[in-house]
C-alpha cells in the first residue's frame, strides 16, 4: 500500500461522506429530524478525519521523497531539507487545494458539532450549505486536473525540487496557511447568511452566531497578508513589501470587504438596519475568496494565454458563477422580508461614519478588482496589452486609505444617532492638537511628501482618540468601582473586549500606516561596484565590502557577498537552483526599530570574484509594519475572547449606582 | 478653549501639508526615479524599473539617466519605450487615452456611494432630542417617586408610554 493509495482512497471516501452529510443535513433541517442531524455530524467528523489522513499521507510522501507521485516528483527533490519538504504541501496547485479542503472540512466539523447545538435549525441549514462546498472541493481534488495523488510512471530517480522562491525562508511555512485559514473561515458567515435567507428569517441571528468566526477569519487573513508582505520583503530582494501583484490583490480584496462588514454589522445590531447590505457584503467577501483562487490558480492573470491549459480554471469559474447566482438569487427572492427598522442618524453620527467607511472600503475593493482585471478586459475588447501597476494603485488607494484613517479616528468618538456641538468639541480637541503635533514631527523628521505628512497627522489623531477613550474608561471605572488604574485597565479589556480590542486593532493599523508612510517616503538608496575592501556610505552609515564567498549546499549553490556595517555583517547572496534558469537574489537585512539596512547583491565578477555591484537601501520604520500586523492580531484576540457573564456585571453596576438609573428608560418603552 | 484648539490644530495640519505640497524644482535624480517608477521592468512580474534589481531594469534605468541628461522631455522618454515595447511598458494607462477610463471608476464609485448615504441621512438639524426643562423636572420627580416607593406610576408623556 503506497501513500498514493491511502491518500487517494481517503479523498474518495471523504467525497462520499460529504455527499451523505449534505443530504442528511438538508433532511434534518427540512424535517427537523434529530437522527439525520446526528448522522450529518458523524459524516462531518468522518470526512474531516479522512481529509486529514490524505493531507498527512501527502506530507509523509514528501518527507519520504516518494517520486511515484507526480506532485512529489515535481515539487520535491532528494536534497530538499525536511522543513521545506513538509511545507511543500502548499508549494503548488494540487497541494494547496488539498490544504484548502482540509481547512474547509475542519470548518464543517466545527459547525456540525458546535454550531448546531446553539441554533439547531439555522446551523443545520448552514451545515448543508457547507457540506455542498466541501463536496465541490473534494470533487475538485479527485478530478485529474487537481488530484494531488496522480502517479508518475516510470518513477524518476530524483524530483525537480520546489519552486526556488518557496524554499528560501521559514515564513513560507506560516503565511500561506494563515491566508487559507482566513479565506476558508469566511465560508462560515457565508453559509449562515445563506441559511438565514433560505429560512427567510429576516433577522440578524446569523450575524450574532458567526460574529466570532468572521472576526477570526478577518484577523487570520490580515495577519497572513502582513506575513506575506514580510516574506516578499525578506525573500524577493527588491527592497519593497507590496507590489500590487495579482496574488497580493486577491488577498487584500476579501479583507477590505470583510473590514467593511465587521463595522456595518454593528450598525445592524444597534440600529436594526442595513440588513440587505450586510448580506451583500458577506456574499461579496466570500465570492472574492473564490475569485482570488480562480485568478491566481488558473494562471489567467499572470499569463493570459494559459487559461485553456488549466482544467481547474473552468471548474472554479463555474463554482464562482454558481455561488453568485445562488446567493444573489436568494437575496432578491427574500428582499421583501429584509425590512430595515432603524434609520440613519445625522451626518455626524456613528452609523453615518460607518456608512461612509463602507463606501470607501467598497470603492477601494472595486478599484483593486478593476485594476487587476483591466488588462484582461482591454485585451479581450481591443487586443491591446496594457499594464496596471503600482502607479495606478498608489494614486487611487493612498488617498482612500488616508480618508479611512481619518474616519477611524472620528467614528468611535461619535455617539449613535448624532452628536451635539459640545460633544464634538469635547471629543476632538485633544486629538486635533495631537494631529498638529504629528504633522510637525514628520516635518522635523525630514519628510517632504504631502501624503506622508498627512499620514503622520492622522496616525497621531487616531492614537490620541484611542488614548482618550481608554483614559476616560479607566476614570469611569475608578469612580464607579473604586478600582486601581491597572485593575480598571484590565477590566476594560476583559469586560468590554469587543470595544477595546477594536481600539487595539485601530492602533495596530495606525502603526502599519506609520511604517508604510515612512518607508515609502524616506528610503535612501545607493549603488556601487566595489572591489574587496571598498566601501560606500549611505545615510551616514559606512558599508564595507569584504569579499565574495561560494557556498555549496546539496540543493543549491550560492555566491555570498560579505558586507560589514559597524559590528553587523550582512550576507546578501545570489543563489542558483538546478530547476531555475535565473539566480534568486536573497537580500541581507539588518533590521532595527528605527531603520533597516537592506543589501542586495546585484551583480558580481563571475570569473575572478574581483568585484561586486552592491545596492544598499536604508528603509526607516519598515519593521513597524510587521509589529503593527501583530498588534492587529492581538486586538482581534481581545475582541474575540468571550466577556465574563453579563449577569454579574449588571448586578455590580446596579449596586454601584442605584440613584443613576435613568427613569426615562422605564417610561419610554 | 476647545474650539480654539480645534481650529488652530486643523490649520496647523493644513499648513504643514501645504508647506510640503508646494512644487519644488525637481533634481535630475528625482526625475529619473519618477520616470523609472512609471515603467515596467520587462522581465519581472509587475515590478517597476525603479524597484527591480534585475539586469534589464538596470539597463533601462541607465537609458533614462542618459535621456534626462540630454534634456529630453518626459513624454519623449516615455514614447521611446512605448515604441520599443508597446503601451504594455507603462504601469498605468495615460489619463487622456480612452483606455484611461480606469481612472474614472474609483471616483465615480465613491461619489455615488457618498451621495447614496447622504440621501438616506435623517435631517441634520437637531441630532439629539433633548427634553425641555419642564419634562426634566417631571422626570426627576418621577425617579424620586419610583425610588422612594418602588411603585409603578402611570406613563409620563401621553402616547409615548406603555404600548
Amino acid at each position: 500500500v503506497t501513500f498514493a493509495d491511502v491518500g487517494g482512497g481517503a479523498l474518495r471516501a471523504a467525497l462520499v461522506l460529504a455527499l451523505w452529510g449534505l443530504f442528511a443535513a438538508a433532511h434534518a433541517a427540512w424535517r427537523r429530524d434529530g437522527r439525520s442531524l446526528e448522522s450529518a455530524r458523524w459524516a462531518a467528523l468522518g470526512s474531516l478525519i479522512l481529509v486529514l489522513v490524505a493531507a498527512a499521507s501527502m506530507v509523509a510522501a514528501l518527507l519520504a521523497h516518494d517520486f511515484s507521485i507526480r506532485y512529489v516528483a515535481f515539487n520535491n527533490a532528494l536534497e530538499t531539507p525536511a522543513y521545506f519538504s513538509a511545507i511543500s504541501l502548499w508549494a503548488a496547485l494540487e497541494g494547496s487545494i488539498l490544504l484548502w479542503t482540509a481547512v474547509l472540512a475542519g470548518a464543517v466539523a466545527f459547525v456540525a458539532w458546535r454550531g448546531t447545538r446553539a441554533l439547531p435549525r439555522l446551523a443545520t441549514t448552514a451545515l448543508a450549505v457547507m457540506f455542498a462546498m466541501l463536496a465541490f472541493f473534494l470533487f475538485l481534488v479527485v478530478t485529474p486536473a487537481a488530484d494531488p495523488f496522480v502517479r508518475l510512471d516510470p518513477v524518476p530517480p530524483n524530483g525537480r525540487g520546489p519552486n526556488p522562491l518557496l524554499q528560501d525562508h521559514w515564513l513560507m511555512g506560516l503565511h500561506p496557511p494563515l491566508l487559507y485559514l482566513g479565506y476558508v473561515l469566511f465560508s462560515i458567515p457565508f453559509a449562515y447568511a445563506v441559511a438565514s435567507l433560505i429560512l427567510g428569517e429576516g433577522g440578524d441571528r446569523w450575524i450574532t452566531a458567526t460574529r466570532r468566526s468572521a472576526l477570526v477569519a478577518w484577523a487570520l487573513l490580515g495577519v497572513g497578508i502582513v506575513a506575506g508582505a514580510w516574506w516578499s520583503y525578506a525573500v524577493l530582494g527588491w527592497g519593497g513589501y507590496w507590489a500590487w501583484d495579482p496574488v497580493e490583490n486577491v488577498a487584500i480584496m476579501p479583507w477590505l470587504v470583510a473590514t467593511a462588514y465587521l463595522h456595518s454589522v454593528m450598525v445592524e445590531e444597534k440600529r436594526r438596519m442595513l440588513r440587505t447590505w450586510n448580506l451583500a457584503l458577506v456574499i461579496g467577501a466570500f465570492s472574492l475568496t473564490i475569485l482570488g483562487t480562480f485568478l491566481t490558480r488558473s494562471g489567467v492573470v499572470n499569463s493570459v494565454h494559459s487559461f485553456t491549459q488549466s482544467a481547474i480554471g473552468p471548474l472554479l469559474l463555474g463554482y464562482l458563477a454558481a455561488v453568485l447566482a445562488f446567493s444573489v438569487g436568494l437575496l432578491l427572492w427574500r428582499s421583501p422580508r429584509l425590512r430595515d427598522v432603524g434609520q440613519i442618524g445625522a451626518p455626524l453620527s456613528r452609523e453615518a461614519i460607518f456608512l461612509f467607511q463602507n463606501v470607501l472600503f467598497v470603492a477601494a475593493t472595486l478599484t483593486v478588482l478593476l485594476g487587476t482585471l483591466y488588462p484582461l478586459l482591454v485585451e479581450a475588447v481591443s487586443g491591446d496589452q496594457v499594464s496596471i501597476g503600482a502607479p495606478y494603485f498608489d494614486r487611487v488607494e493612498v488617498p482612500i486609505a488616508l480618508a479611512l484613517l481619518f474616519l477611524m479616528g472620528i467614528g468611535p468618538q461619535l455617539p449613535w444617532h448624532g452628536a451635539s456641538r459640545a460633544t464634538l468639541e469635547r471629543q476632538f480637541a485633544l486629538p486635533v492638537v495631537a494631529a498638529a503635533a504629528g504633522a510637525t514631527m514628520s516635518l522635523l523628521a525630514g519628510l517632504r511628501a504631502p501624503m506622508a505628512v498627512l499620514a503622520y497627522a492622522l496616525v497621531a489623531f487616531v492614537c490620541a482618540t484611542v488614548a482618550q477613550e481608554i483614559a476616560r474608561g479607566i476614570q469611569a471605572r475608578r469612580t464607579l468601582h473604586g478600582e486601581s488604574r491597572l485593575t480598571a485597565l484590565a477590566n476594560l479589556f476583559r469586560r468590554s473586549g469587543r470595544r477595546y480590542g477594536g481600539y487595539v486593532v485601530h492602533v495596530g493599523i495606525a502603526v502599519v500606516a506609520l511604517g508604510i508612510a515612512t518607508s515609502q517616503a524616506a528610503t535612501v538608496e545607493a549603488e556601487a561596484t566595489l572591489a574587496p575592501g571598498g566601501s560606500l556610505v549611505v545615510a551616514g552609515r559606512e558599508v564595507v565590502f569584504e569579499g565574495l564567498r561560494d557556498v555549496d549546499e546539496p540543493q543549491r549553490q550560492a555566491v555570498v557577498a560579505d558586507l560589514r556595517i559597524g559590528d553587523t555583517v550582512l550576507t546578501p547572496a545570489l543563489t542558483y537552483y538546478p530547476n531555475a534558469t535565473q539566480p534568486i537574489g536573497t537580500p541581507g537585512i539588518a533590521a532595527g526599530p528605527d531603520q533597516d539596512v537592506y543589501a542586495i547583491l546585484a551583480a558580481y565578477d563571475a570569473r575572478g570574484r574581483a568585484w561586486a555591484t552592491i545596492q544598499i537601501r536604508v528603509i526607516p520604520l519598515v519593521s513597524w509594519l510587521w509589529a503593527g500586523g501583530a498588534i492587529v492580531g492581538v486586538g482581534a484576540v481581545i475582541a474575540g475572547l468571550p466577556a465574563p457573564r453579563p449577569r454579574e456585571r449588571t448586578r455590580e453596576v446596579a449596586a454601584a449606582r442605584p440613584l443613576r438609573r435613568p427613569a426615562v428608560d422605564t417610561s419610554g418603552e | 478653549v476647545r474650539r480654539i484648539a480645534i481650529v488652530v490644530g486643523v490649520l496647523a495640519v493644513l499648513a504643514a501639508v501645504a508647506a510640503v505640497a508646494v512644487p519644488r524644482p525637481e533634481t535630475a535624480d528625482e526625475r529619473v526615479e519618477r520616470l523609472a517608477a512609471e515603467l515596467r521592468c520587462p522581465v519581472c512580474q509587475g515590478l517597476s524599473v525603479n524597484d527591480s534589481p534585475s539586469e534589464s531594469a538596470r539597463e533601462m534605468r541607465a537609458i533614462i539617466e542618459r535621456r534626462v541628461a540630454e534634456g529630453r522631455s518626459d513624454d519623449a522618454i516615455r514614447d521611446e519605450f512605448r515604441a520599443a515595447y508597446g503601451d504594455w511598458i507603462l504601469l498605468a494607462p495615460p489619463t487622456g487615452d480612452p483606455r484611461g477610463l480606469v481612472w474614472l471608476v474609483p471616483i465615480v464609485a465613491i461619489a455615488m456611494g457618498v451621495l447614496l448615504v447622504i440621501s438616506r441621512l435623517r435631517g441634520a438639524s437637531s441630532p439629539v432630542v433633548r427634553p425641555t426643562p419642564e419634562q426634566l423636572a417631571l422626570l426627576r420627580e418621577r425617579a424620586r417617586l419610583e425610588e422612594a416607593e418602588g411603585l409603578r406610576v402611570p406613563p409620563l408623556f401621553p402616547g409615548s408610554g406603555a404600548k
